[in-house]
């Protein structure tokens, strides 16, 4: 198998373009519904979620599925009318609610309630999170703040141990692979109601530090090729050098797919969602790195000999 | 060439054995042998707390957060007994962990209040207007029911007027009632509690000073032995409990340095109070800014079936590396299996305590891992097909990945340092596992795949092309 990938980058950048605009038209679809490019969890709003169970080891606490009409009832009677709740599990005996921020009296008064409705719950199988509104905005802050300074350092060790533009093309695969990682989750948002939280940071920070490490290998290979191999074109001489690489970047996708894939479908719930952003970035950033990353390089190093070429000729007519 | 191999799979015998001492039981005896787990994955609950500045103290300077940091610690292990984790984060938050509570609501309340203790005692001048002021309210009430006899509804609306006048001068006065003594909680040496003496299935909380408080709680209650006015101890402000001094303290107070606040306390009531008090004064208030619970079964289904899946995951890849790869493939899954040991040894050496994101970090290290293993196979299988000998195949094919490998993992480590030095605690967890795992993944594929690789084609039934490369055999 040999990619011409230079023939064709026209094809492969309607196809990322094509990606990065549905996520975009959806993020701003987002953005009016819900003030935020991706549909925002408890740790970037702030509130109170609870996910809590029945205790099914007590006789006849399990016999019936939760109804959602009770829970709203009871949240109703507790002025909390504006809530979300949801009925979990296969079973039906679980149940999620979230909340504005709640203190512990508040807490413990909904708990109760929810008790004397439902039965006794499972304290082991609970899950209570609060979070007070600024956390988030602090989290998101921060995490920018380091992600714009690793760009910085990124963008200064490969222009060190390469040139500037490689740097600059790493970056912009690099984007490529958030793009398409956020746009994914926008849609999942809109559609399926799947919510970011703190973990999905984390997740794009893995997701970079893929995509980079996956982009500086291809380049290693055309650097290694302008240095030593025969006189051939830029175009030519990263093809060659994708397709010395292909062999790698496929099986590396495959064995870092595969923990993953397996973490998605058999892993715990809280996992879920963290498994598949990685699936999802690891996906862009082996595309981008070949068929983005390397045809940009050759793109712009064409375009900079072919403009070289035109000044001279351009300057020559002044000469006569 | 041949020394120094031998001397690298000594260095890696010695490194395996270390880190098995290290990961398994036998550790223990030396502290070690544990991974902390966090509780996100053990269960139980975690706060934190953000730290306001006051007008008093309006620089939250270090030392403001570390004596912040020891009142917490006080307050919530007043025996120093329990597992609790309490870190400054960042410049202004402090992260209370607490392994197994599946309700934190008695350290919120803990927390999220101030608790400040101090003795106080009526003011004379405020006394006699409050005798002054009661006698008329007294005079006043007495008319009320001619008034009402009379049936004038004029001057019964006006007598109602002036008591409720009376009522709050009263309530203002009593509010300025007593004056702070120079005896506060700061005096304490420790607080406890016990049954009560006076009432049935009440709790008491007993006081003890120290000897400078001693001395002014002496002076304090021979000032008011005999007088009939009562000695108020407030708590945050608010009286808790207002006691008299009896005659017989006359002479030199009540001496020996110890008090008790009868207040009718439950048991529970009397607990907190006991060990917000032992706790002392939190220097700047705290708010309790975020709560995550997660019951202790809930997390150990999600970390079993994770790292469930996680193990048949990396199994996969160690049967496609042998198979694709052929006896490369099976070195480096060896050299994958001492990766993963030596990190988690790095992991109970350095003390990381993992959570969800460290788990992230960990996996994505050993796709690295094994991406470093994969270039230098990639190479060498290319270098056999140009027509090179085995031994100088292999030789190259590690020399000319290893720039790959560098660049690609000195980049990753930049990005883990950044996020380290400006991450926040979730980040940072994962900035550690991640660096940690490149930085031993670049020693165990460049040097233990090596040496166990030039090790292999020293034995000449192993020197064999096809062991290499599947098509080499085929062609």
């Amino acid at each position: 198998m040999k990619l011409n990938l230079n023939q064709q980058r026209g094809l492969w950048w309607t196809i990322s373009g094509a990606l990065i605009l549905a996520g975009i038209i959806s993020m701003a679809l987002s953005w009016n519904q819900y003030q935020a490019p991706l549909k925002p969890g408890l740790d970037f709003t702030g509130g109170t979620r609870l996910q809590l169970e029945r205790d099914c080891s007590q006789p006849d606490n399990c016999k019936t599925p939760i109804q959602i009409t009770d829970i709203r009832q009871i949240l109703d009677e507790q002025k909390l009318a504006e809530s979300s709740v949801q009925v979990i599990g296969q079973d039906a005996q679980g149940v999620a609610i979230r909340t504005k921020d709640l203190n512990q009296e508040e807490r413990t008064k909904l708990t109760e309630a929810l008790t004397t409705k439902l039965g006794q719950l499972d304290v082991e199988k609970s899950q209570i999170d609060t979070v007070g509104p600024t956390l988030g905005k602090q989290l998101l802050a921060s995490g920018l703040l380091a992600l714009l300074v690793s760009f910085a350092a990124i963008i200064v060790y490969v222009s060190v141990r390469f040139q500037f533009d490689y740097a600059l093309f790493a970056i912009v695969a690099l984007f490529h692979d958030v793009l398409i990682t956020m746009g994914f989750f926008s849609i999942l948002g809109l559609t399926r109601g799947v919510e970011v939280n703190s973990l999905f940071i984390v997740g794009l920070l893995t997701i970079i530090g893929f995509s980079v490490n996956d982009t500086v290998v291809i380049y290693d290979r055309v650097r290694e090729n302008l240095k030593y191999g025969a006189k051939r074109s830029i175009s030519e001489t990263v093809d060659i050098a994708v397709n010395q690489t292909l062999g790698r970047s496929i099986n590396t996708s495959l064995t870092t797919g595969l923990p993953l894939i397996g973490i998605y479908i058999f892993g715990g719930e809280t996992l879920k969602d963290f498994a598949l952003t990685l699936i999802i970035g690891f996906a862009a950033g082996a595309y981008s790195s070949i068929f983005i990353a390397s045809t940009l390089l050759a793109w712009w190093r064409q375009r900079k000999e072919r403009g070289s070429y035109m000044t001279a000729t351009d300057s020559s007519p002044e000469e006569i | 060439m041949l020394k120094q191999q031998r001397f690298l799979l000594a260095l890696i015998a010695l490194l395996v054995v270390g880190a098995l001492i290290v990961v398994t039981p036998f550790g223990k005896q030396y502290g070690l042998g544990k991974i902390n787990l966090g509780l996100d994955l053990r269960g139980g609950s975690q706060l934190t707390l953000q730290v306001n500045p006051t007008e008093e103290v309006t620089d939250i300077t270090p030392n403001v957060m570390e004596a912040v940091q020891t009142v917490v610690a006080n307050r919530l292990n007043p025996e120093g007994v329990s597992e609790i984790v309490v870190q400054t984060v960042g410049n202004q938050q402090i992260l209370v962990q607490l392994p197994g509570v599946s309700d934190p609501k008695d350290a919120e309340q803990l927390l999220s209040q101030v608790a400040q203790l101090d003795f106080r005692r009526p003011n004379n001048a405020i006394l006699a207007q409050v005798n002054v002021r009661s006698s008329e309210l007294q005079r006043l009430l007495q008319k009320l029911p001619e008034a009402e006899k009379a049936g004038d509804a004029a001057a019964l609306a006006k007598i109602q007027g002036e008591v409720q006048e009376k009522q709050k001068q009263l309530t203002e006065l009593q509010d300025q009632f007593f004056v702070k003594t120079d005896l506060t909680g700061e005096d304490l040496n420790d607080a406890s509690y016990a049954i009560s003496q006076s009432q049935p299935n009440k709790w008491d909380v007993t006081l003890r000073f120290d000897v400078d408080g001693g001395k002014k709680f002496a002076a304090l209650t021979k000032s008011l032995a005999g007088t009939g006015q009562p000695l108020g101890i407030f708590l945050d402000g608010k009286s808790v409990s207002q006691a008299t001094v009896s005659e017989r303290f006359k002479a030199n107070g009540i001496t020996g340095g110890a008090a008790i606040i009868t207040g009718n306390f439950e048991l529970e009531d009397a607990k907190l109070l006991a060990n917000q008090l032992k706790g002392g004064s939190l220097p700047v208030p705290v708010k309790v800014e975020e709560i995550r619970t997660v019951g202790a079964t809930l997390g150990q289904d999600s970390i079993r079936r994770s790292v469930l899946a996680g193990i048949g995951g990396l199994i996969l890849v160690l049967i496609f590396m042998g198979v694709w790869y052929r006896l490369p493939g099976l070195i480096a899954d060896v050299a994958l299996c001492v990766y993963g040991l030596l990190t988690f040894a790095c992991y109970v050496l350095f003390g990381v305590t993992l959570t969800l994101p460290g788990i992230a970090g960990f996996i994505l290290s050993i796709g690295m891992a094994v991406d470093a293993n994969i270039l230098i196979f990639e190479r060498t299988r290319e270098e056999l097909r140009s027509g090179k000998t085995l031994y100088r195949s292999i030789e190259s094919g590690f020399y000319r990945a290893f720039t790959s490998i560098l660049d690609s993992n000195v980049t990753t480590l930049i990005a883990c340092g950044v996020l380290y030095w400006l991450g926040s605690g979730l980040v940072r967890g994962f900035a550690v596992t991640l660096g940690i795992g490149v930085a031993v993944s670049m020693f165990t594929a460049i040097t233990c795949s090596r040496t166990l690789m030039f090790t292999a084609i020293s034995i000449p039934s192993l020197r064999k092309v096809e062991l290499f490369d599947s098509k080499k055999a085929v062609s």
